[in-house]
């Protein structure tokens, strides 16, 4: 099987950008649902999602396909499981965003981005320079 | 979900902090007020907050994100703060003046805690706007 100018790995750092930026976005639902009552803070379990990817790509691994057919790293981002955390018994209103967290949450998230952007960035520079003939 | 959903929960956000502000200042400026069109004292209001889903038939991760909506805003059924004070105007037959029903101390509480939610909000924003100058910049 050939492997084609845009493999596996790149896919897979554009699925790890997808799932970042969803979760940047229950980041911002829950700190915008900060004061709503009964409001539960739901995060993306990363290690479980990124495990439940890697292993599926184990188990379910393409044997044979279509030279023409992307192969992938079978990372499913369609259906990421949601956590959701319960508020602790003493909250009066039962919200459970609690604004500490969120806010390092969201720098985590936002430099884990930050670097596997860098890396696909790197990675395309690495075809550019290969492309060109090793000239820059 | 993309970068101008993320924007728009984050927007609902900063609206709904800023109109929780503006009960905070009304119920402030009326803490003495002792006439309102309605009679009687002015009453304590609080926003009702709601999370709305924008996406009710995506996927567990779409429904999972909501943004926040302000469904109205409610009076406060505590009972006025009665004060003896026979020369007042508004005064009953035993001298007693029924002022607002609301708490200072607690309205401060309350307009710390908005202000930092609002700041929560914004600095979102703030790292939206970093996350996707970094998306824009790969392949450069």
């Amino acid at each position: 099987m050939s492997v084609g100018l845009f493999d596996g790995l790149h896919q897979g750092l554009g699925q790890v950008l997808d799932l970042r930026m969803s979760q940047h976005t229950l980041t911002a639902a829950n700190l915008a649902n900060a004061d709503t009552p009964g409001f539960k803070a739901k995060f993306l379990p990363f290690d479980q999602v990124l495990g439940a990817a890697v292993n599926r790509g184990k188990n379910l691994m393409l044997r044979a396909t279509h030279e023409r057919h992307n192969a992938g790293l079978g990372v499913n981002t369609q259906a990421p499981l949601v956590e959701e955390i319960e508020a602790a018994p003493w909250v009066a209103d039962g919200n459970s965003v609690d604004p500490e967290r969120e806010a390092v949450r969201l720098k985590q998230n936002a430099t884990m981005y930050g670097g596997v952007s860098r890396g696909l960035g790197k990675r395309l520079a690495l075809l550019k320079f290969a492309a060109s003939n090793g000239e820059r | 979900m993309n970068l101008l959903d993320t924007l728009q929960i984050t927007a609902s956000g900063l609206t709904a902090q800023r109109l929780r502000l503006q009960t905070v200042a009304s119920n402030m400026a009326n803490a003495r007020t002792t006439r309102t069109e309605e009679g009687g004292p002015y009453k304590k209001q609080t926003p009702l907050l709601e999370a709305v889903r924008d996406d009710p038939f995506g996927t567990d991760l779409d429904r999972a994100m909501s943004r926040v909506e302000v469904m109205g805003v409610v009076e406060s059924d505590d009972p006025p703060v009665m004060v003896h004070d026979p020369g007042h105007p508004d005064a009953d037959a035993d001298g007693y003046v029924a002022y607002p029903n609301v708490n200072v101390l607690e309205e401060m509480v309350d307009l710390m805690t908005t202000a930092r939610t609002y700041e929560a909000n914004a600095n979102v924003l703030d790292v939206t706007d970093t996350m996707a100058t970094t998306a824009l910049e790969i392949g450069r």
